[in-house]
């Protein structure tokens, strides 16, 4: 057992964790930071966003369009203070970048270029190309690498949180090159560690984002929250899934079904934009939860394509003309070329929903503190409250900076004070969580890894997916416990240390079952239908008396155990969610 | 019928092999089969002790370089279909790096030089943030844009012979990243980077064979950023001489 | 246990791949040259040990050995300056907000440069044999 002392230790290295390590070491330089992630820091799946990320900054937008358009996108289930907060500090983080190198995209006389995105009044997505992630990603962690009071374990697996005395003493961690175990004591640690949808069967996300700070965070007592919220992104690519922008709609891109027809004009987003005319709110640049539903309905009325990788409907570019879309979708072109051999520029892309981004997380107050003293968590692992029932695409970008910041700078006041810390006691709870993990290493029961992963993401699509059917949803509750009960009779075959990826995955998997679990029993527990959890059998509507309440859920020793918090509203009353003619009608003062 | 292919993997398992060997797997052939897919389906179906490196299977995030007959390649962005009727598909760990096990390299070195050349905004004096953006017209940002793409896959150290004789050589990623930042009009600090450019390590250990160029998935071109700073290399040892004669020795 | 196999680069690396085979023939193309220039420094040599040495070494030149390495020499420097001048205008990137020069025109100029130089040289030549009497 290797021990490593460190002021304070932050969990993931994308976005969120490299925007904390730098406030942090800003904040006080004479810190000691520590900076682990299970992969290289430019792999984690920050890279792979692509349209953009918010921030107001054109003359005729305000900080409050941008609040309204994210308190009525997340169905009023955001906390205003922390969105309120969010706006104000996000263009300043996208500021921040420029200023660290970040390429955003230029209008001709040199000043920040900004593009629409769905569910927002105004232009305010600022973007790199269709590659906004990889050059944050990319600039964060070059940046970061200016501060010499940044240290980085790299391909270290975080299995454990370290807790002593009812407050969060360090972390303990796999270096996978060796499959040692490592102790890092810190007083204050940040998960980072990014999302979950690797829960579905068809998802956005690479292959790391598995929940780990969530379930990390959730085994500790730490209560996950809004965990029934997850969005589906209208447009991945049919078979893997694999993102395409909703800039590709912001410049401009249309949905139309088998017959040619732009069906959200039936869905409450019409009347139909003239073709390269795009109109904020309007039709292909609603909200994600209705472009997804409206794909499911048509779906189902058979409307939609049948392509030899499963049902879809086109998006087509084709009107923008190749020199657009090089411009400003030219990893779009590459991606459709590449993964479903159509040349955007001459045909339509096939497109369907796809499981893209969890909404819930870990509960942090608006300092991004969660239940557990010393424990922070940013980003996408985290539930601060920004996102309610339904995110808005491009906020989330701005999410890392604007909370990243402030996890870091929270722990660094923490860390520079904390508890002294007994290596002793860390030692031997850390003895006692290695021994289960070799034991792990070397189970040798019936089940199969891949067997439980896959049946794993099978029920959540078919029973928490879109739409939440009464009896699918309690299968899949089931189906979930069946499974957690079956991974504890795994056998794995490789019994090394080096690189054993069977191993990690296999923790991964506890992981993944884990938030599974706390999903599908918070969207059994929320009896109405709220952004992207829709109930449509049995709790078609809203309900504001019973549900405008976040959900907790506890880890419990059978079956999860579910609360609910009061949602801070400040200034914006619940009211109906409009979109298109509807929605302009609505949007009075 | 199912239409099968044979995919020969390099196996290396530190704990046990001395050198690494082959392992020929069968994977059920279809179109869209990429070569990670089909490790995947190894791994899953068949062999759960190989390790390999994947996660975004889009070609951004740089994990999943390995060999695929020979060549450098993402194995989430090569396709089994490309390979049919060519005999078996041989996957290898990347060229050049020292192999931690099967398929995953030890790319630590790519990193230390990624890190060396200073690969941030250097300004004399850092605007607040509260002054707005810097301005950058597009033009501006053209001139760096292409060496801004690099996703430090290592593909282009697999291609390159200098590093495979020396890793001490700073390497085609490293290089480009630095004159990413050189040729930014925000940034300052060529000077400084000058150093890493003119090392026995940086741009004149490069002998231009330009494999690299060829490899890279994301079009940088690290053969031209390199061999652009040996033009700036050149003129700064020129400037430099000039100021020595003039007896303004600056060094 | 940590144990990394540090792959060791082959002797004959660059006949592995169609690439590096590419770029050994243009780095070959030095060999030819160097034995065209030990062959000239030769008649130099030969030259400064008086006429009767200097019209022997003249004779051998028209041994079909020294012929074809003539030829080779040719190829091999007109193969050089080809590969070259089409790298250039991605070396030689004039882009600045002062001055801008078109890639193509960068490879123009070169182009117009080696056709100059070669033409330049082919034209004394002739002048020089013209001179000697035609020899």
């Amino acid at each position: 057992m290797n021990f490593q002392q460190a002021d304070m230790v932050i969990v993931g290295g994308g976005g969120a964790g490299l925007r904390a390590a730098i406030a942090a070491a800003e904040a006080n330089p004479r810190l000691d930071i520590l900076l682990l992630s299970k992969v290289y820091p430019m792999r984690s799946h920050t890279v792979a966003a692509e349209g953009g990320c918010a921030g107001v900054i054109q003359p005729h937008d305000s900080f409050d369009a941008h609040f309204d358009d994210t308190v009525s996108g997340g169905d009023w289930l955001c906390d205003q203070d922390v969105v309120d907060y969010f706006v104000r500090h996000a263009t300043e983080e996208n500021l921040r970048l420029e200023h660290w190198g970040c390429p955003w995209s230029r209008k001709p006389d040199g000043s920040i270029n900004v593009r629409a995105f769905g569910g927002m009044k105004i232009e305010r997505t600022w973007f790199a190309a269709d590659k906004s992630g990889f050059h944050i990603l990319h600039t964060l962690f070059q940046t970061s690498l200016k501060y010499p009071s940044i240290r980085r374990c790299d391909e270290y697996f975080c299995t454990d949180l370290l807790v002593e005395d009812g407050a969060c003493a360090g972390i303990q961690a796999i270096d996978m090159r060796n499959g040692s175990h490592t102790v890092i004591a810190a007083s204050a640690v940040i998960l980072a560690t990014g999302g979950a949808a690797r829960v579905y069967r068809y998802n956005t996300n690479g292959g790391i984002v598995t929940g780990d700070g969530m379930a990390l965070a959730y085994r500790q007592g730490v209560p996950l929250r809004d965990m029934e919220f997850v969005q589906y992104h209208p447009t991945g690519l049919p078979g893997s899934g694999i993102l395409i922008t909703e800039a590709a709609r912001g410049e401009g891109g249309v949905l139309t079904n088998r017959d040619g027809y732009r069906y959200l004009q039936d869905y409450g987003l019409g009347p139909e934009t003239p073709l390269g005319e795009p109109r904020n709110k309007y039709m292909e640049l609603g909200p994600r939860d209705r472009l997804s539903q409206a794909f499911w309905h048509e779906a189902q009325a058979g409307r939609a394509l049948a392509t030899r990788r499963g049902e879809a409907v086109n998006l087509d570019l084709r009107h923008l003309g190749e020199a657009r879309i090089n411009e400003r979708l030219p990893f779009i072109r590459e991606l459709a070329r590449t993964y479903v051999n159509v040349d955007a520029v001459y045909e339509p892309i096939p497109v369907r929903p796809t499981a893209h981004y969890t909404m819930g997380g870990i509960q942090t107050d608006r300092h991004t503190a969660t239940a557990l003293p010393g424990l922070f968590a940013a980003g996408e692992c985290a539930s601060v409250g920004l996102h309610g029932a339904n995110r808005l695409g491009s906020n989330s970008l701005a999410e890392l900076g604007v909370f990243g910041r402030v996890a870091g700078e929270q722990a660094a006041a923490r860390a520079g004070q904390g508890p002294v810390l007994d290596p002793q006691r860390l030692l031997a709870q850390a003895e006692d969580n290695a021994a289960r993990l070799d034991a792990l290493r070397e189970s040798s029961g019936s089940e199969s890894l891949a067997a439980i992963r896959d049946a794993m993401a099978r029920a959540m699509e078919e029973g928490a997916g879109i739409f939440r059917l009464p009896g699918q949803l309690q299968q899949t509750c089931t189906a979930i416990a069946e499974l957690k009960e079956r991974y504890r009779k795994l056998g794995l075959v490789d019994r090394s240390r080096a690189f054993n990826t069977e191993w990690l995955n296999a923790i991964e998997l506890g992981y993944l079952l884990d938030v599974a679990e706390a999903m599908a029993h918070a969207a059994l527990a929320r009896q109405e239908s709220r952004g992207s959890h829709q109930r449509p059998e049995d709790f078609p509507r809203r309900d504001d008396a019973q549900f405008l309440k976040h959900s907790l859920v506890y880890r419990a020793a059978d079956v999860p155990r579910l609360d609910w918090q009061d949602v801070v509203i400040t200034r914006s009353q619940p009211a109906e969610r409009h979109y298109g003619d509807a929605g302009q009608q609505e949007a009075k003062p | 019928m199912t239409d099968k292919v044979t995919v020969r993997v390099q196996r290396y398992r530190p704990e046990e092999d001395a050198a690494p060997w082959e392992q020929s797997f069968e994977v059920p052939y279809s179109e869209d089969l990429s070569i990670l897919d089909a490790l995947n389906q190894i791994k899953d179906q068949q062999d759960p002790t190989l390790s390999h490196r994947w996660s975004c299977r889009m070609a951004i995030c740089g994990s999943c370089g390995v060999m695929v007959n020979n060549e450098p390649r993402l194995a989430c962005k090569t396709f089994l279909r490309d390979y049919r009727d060519r005999g078996p598909v041989q996957v290898r760990a990347l060229d050049n790096f020292p192999i931690e096990r099967d398929l995953v390299s030890d790319i630590s070195g790519l990193v230390e030089h990624l890190e060396t050349v200073q690969p941030w905004l250097i300004r004399a004096r850092e605007s607040p943030v509260g002054e707005g953006a810097y301005l950058q017209t597009p033009e501006q940002m053209q001139r760096y844009a292409a060496f801004g793409q690099c996703i430090n896959c290592g593909l282009c150290y697999a291609a390159c012979p200098q590093f495979g004789r020396d890793p001490a050589f700073l390497g085609p990623g490293a290089l480009a990243l630095a004159q990413r930042y050189n040729l930014d009009s925000r940034d300052e600090g060529a000077a400084q980077r000058m150093q890493w450019l003119n090392a026995d390590v940086g741009v004149w250990s490069c002998t231009f064979v330009g494999y690299c160029s060829e490899v890279c998935p994301k079009d940088v071109d690290p053969a031209a950023a390199i061999n652009r700073g040996k033009v700036a290399s050149d003129l700064n040892y020129a400037v430099n001489l000039f100021n020595i004669l003039r007896g303004k020795d600056n060094a | 246990m940590r144990k990394p196999y540090v792959q060791r680069q082959r002797a004959d690396w660059w006949l592995r791949n169609p690439a590096y085979r590419r770029y050994m023939l243009r780095e070959a193309t030095a060999l030819p040259l160097l034995l065209y220039a030990l062959l000239l420094m030769s008649g130099l040599y030969q030259f400064t040990r008086g006429e009767a040495a200097f019209l022997a070494w003249l004779a051998l030149l028209r041994s079909p050995w020294l012929l074809a390495l003539h030829g080779l020499a040719l190829a091999a420097a007109q193969y050089h300056a080809v590969t070259w001048i089409a790298l250039v205008p991605k070396i030689l990137v004039i882009d600045s907000d002062r001055l801008r020069v078109s890639p193509a025109t960068v490879q123009r100029v070169h182009q117009l440069g080696a056709v100059t130089c070669n033409a330049g040289l082919l034209v004394l030549a002739l002048l020089l044999l013209r001179a000697a009497g035609g020899y």
